[in-house]
């Protein structure tokens, strides 16, 4: 797929595949499109050229939403509803209700350790736990695919190192996570990576083959080999 | 103090709007509009108020009279009798309606010479208007000629009263304006702060409708301007006693009717705009035209002729006339059902343009 937004090319012709039960990594600095391609994955913007499946099902499509769980980049909590009733809005919009939903809100509550704060208003929360508080509600619908933007900015490493936990536990369920970061060594936690630059895909491999070919100890060693790589080819052409 | 500091807190906001084009132009083009829409729709005197008039006078006075009517005041239109006079203004029509019987003339020189006015007692500014134009007709018609008798000028209430209070007059319009500000500034700032904080896009990212979501905002506004509406009759007849001559739900279904128009306005005024300080501009545009054009307040008759069709176009012209109509005038469905077809008409088109825009925006 390729996704222009005016004279910018966000995402540059990105071709890959990703098979359920895969705990993937979107990986690149600042403005390297991954935000982008989870929204045409959603269906919330649309992509200039190309051709996307999500779920079995052409993008963009409204069919696949209930079996999707979201995470955004920036907050996108009600501040002034409480952690309860932000949880039960989101429920209700994915098509749960009554005794299961209920249900599911304990479970994602104590999942994300906030179990306590439950009646409190998302206001009153630390910043840290109102991202947990976000991906509370993306796991709620149990869904097929989880699609999480910097599911892990704020979180202190303790609770960081249950998430990682937690990620791969529902991925060895055949569930499907895609998560975008900016952190290289956490993406080492990943089964796959796609490192992406300016819009274009470095490297989509596991962690340790994308080390290997690259010669580099580091994620971070990897991907800055992979961009002189890239520039050096761009000079050629 | 600092003067670096606050020069530097000022090239910021300079700074933030010079970035923002439309905001310039919004800053620059609100003003004109404002002056003009001040200086053509504020307390001006009624002109080309509908009159309709029966002159049976076998003598000359009645005509002349008639002739000297104070030209622009009213715009005056024959009836065959005087049963079809009364019913131009029951049916709103004629704001007023004048009969000199056949024996005008003859009972000039008796002293027993009457002017029959049937008027529209809950619009109190025209009433007077309208007395005072004839007022001064008879004063130049008669004034220089022998006859100096007694006239009577009998103002017949076709609704109202004599004592039809000026809180009476006002608050069917003050309510429509009240469901028109209030829902269409709130449902702006909600839709704009949904925005501007990434919620518009979160809740799109479900399985949620452009359509759930308009329905689900209007929903809860029109809760919210009910509940305005009916602490706004329960003071005016409780404290203010106002004499409510029609039904109450009626006048209730109406606003609401017109506040979830007003709620679409709002949500496609965010649609359009980009940002909160360009919606908020907005808010004068929709106020002060509707506040001076509408009749809400001011009889439309006050607005020149020329400027009228601007106040045909405001959809708060229709609430409020609905309004006055239902609970001055104690009409039904019947009577309000153009002012009922118009505001359904505008609540759609709303609502529907909302929800074509609204998606857009995540």
């Amino acid at each position: 797929m390729t996704k222009l937004f005016g004279t910018l090319t966000a995402v540059d012709d990105l071709t890959m595949e990703v098979p359920r039960g895969t705990l993937l990594g979107l990986l690149g600095p600042n403005g390297a499109g991954k935000t982008t391609l989870i929204r045409i994955l959603l269906g919330l913007t649309r992509m200039s050229k190309g051709r996307a499946e999500v779920l079995g099902s052409t993008v963009p499509s409204k069919d696949i939403l209930p079996r999707v769980g979201y995470m955004p980049q920036n907050l996108a909590t009600y501040l002034d509803l409480t952690v309860e009733q932000n949880l039960s809005l989101f429920g209700k919009l994915q098509g749960m209700r009554g005794d299961p939903l209920s249900a599911r809100i304990d479970e994602a509550l104590k999942r994300v350790v906030l179990s306590e704060r439950k009646k409190e208003l998302v206001s009153h929360l630390s910043g840290g736990m109102q991202r947990r508080v976000s991906l509370a509600a993306a796991i709620l619908p149990d869904p097929e695919l989880l699609l999480l933007d910097e599911p892990t900015v704020g979180v202190d490493p303790e609770l960081r190192a249950e998430f990682w936990e937690y990620f791969h536990q529902i991925a060895g369920q055949g569930r499907t996570v895609v998560m975008t970061t900016h952190y290289m060594e956490e993406a080492s936690q990943c089964d796959k990576v796609a490192m992406m630059h300016e819009g274009r895909m470095l490297a989509f491999d596991t962690p340790a083959a994308i080390k290997e070919r690259t010669k580099a100890v580091t994620m971070d060693a990897a991907f800055l080999a992979l961009v002189r790589e890239k520039r050096k080819r761009q000079g050629v052409e | 103090m600092g003067a670096r500091r606050a020069l530097a807190i000022t090239r910021k906001s300079l700074g933030q709007m010079s970035n923002d084009r439309r905001t310039i132009g919004f800053i620059l083009v609100i003003p004109i509009i404002l002056i003009i829409v001040f200086g053509k729709g504020f307390g001006g005197q009624p002109t080309n108020i509908a009159v309709a008039f029966v002159n049976s006078d076998s003598g000359p006075e009645g005509a002349k009279i008639l002739g000297d009517l104070p030209s622009g005041t009213m715009d005056l239109r024959s009836v065959a009798d005087n049963a079809s006079a009364q019913s131009a203004v029951q049916d709103g029509t004629d704001s007023a309606a004048i009969v000199i019987g056949a024996n005008f003339t003859r009972d000039l020189a008796t002293g027993t010479a009457v002017i029959t006015v049937y008027v529209d007692g809950t619009y109190p500014t025209i009433v007077s208007a309208v007395t005072g134009a004839i007022q001064s007709a008879i004063e130049k018609a008669l004034g220089n000629s022998s006859i100096r008798s007694p006239l009577v000028i009998s103002p017949q209430y076709v609704y109202g009263s004599s004592s039809t209070s000026t809180i009476d007059n006002l608050a069917p319009g003050v309510m429509a304006l009240v469901a028109c500000f209030g829902t269409t500034i709130l449902s702006i700032l909600i839709l704009v702060r949904e925005k501007s904080v990434g919620l518009l896009e979160r809740l799109f990212a479900t399985p949620l409708r452009p359509l759930e979501f308009v329905a689900g905002h209007a929903m809860s506004l029109a809760v919210v301007a009910a509940a305005q509406c009916i602490v706004l009759l329960i003071v005016t007849i409780v404290i203010f006693q106002a004499t409510f001559v029609g039904s109450i739900i009626l006048a209730l279904a109406i606003l609401i009717l017109f506040a979830v128009g007003n709620i679409g306005l709002g949500m496609l005024i965010s649609a359009v705009t980009q940002n909160e300080f360009q919606a908020v501009q907005t808010i004068p545009l929709i106020i002060f035209p509707q506040l001076l054009f509408s009749g809400a307040l001011f009889p439309v008759d006050v607005v020149p002729v020329a400027w009228r069709p601007l106040s045909e176009v405001l959809p708060l012209t229709y609430a409020a006339d609905a309004m006055h109509s239902v609970l001055l005038r104690g009409w039904g469905v019947a009577g309000v059902g153009w002012d009922i077809a118009i505001l359904l008409v505008y609540s759609l088109l709303m609502l529907a343009g909302a929800t074509a825009l609204v998606r857009r925006q995540a």
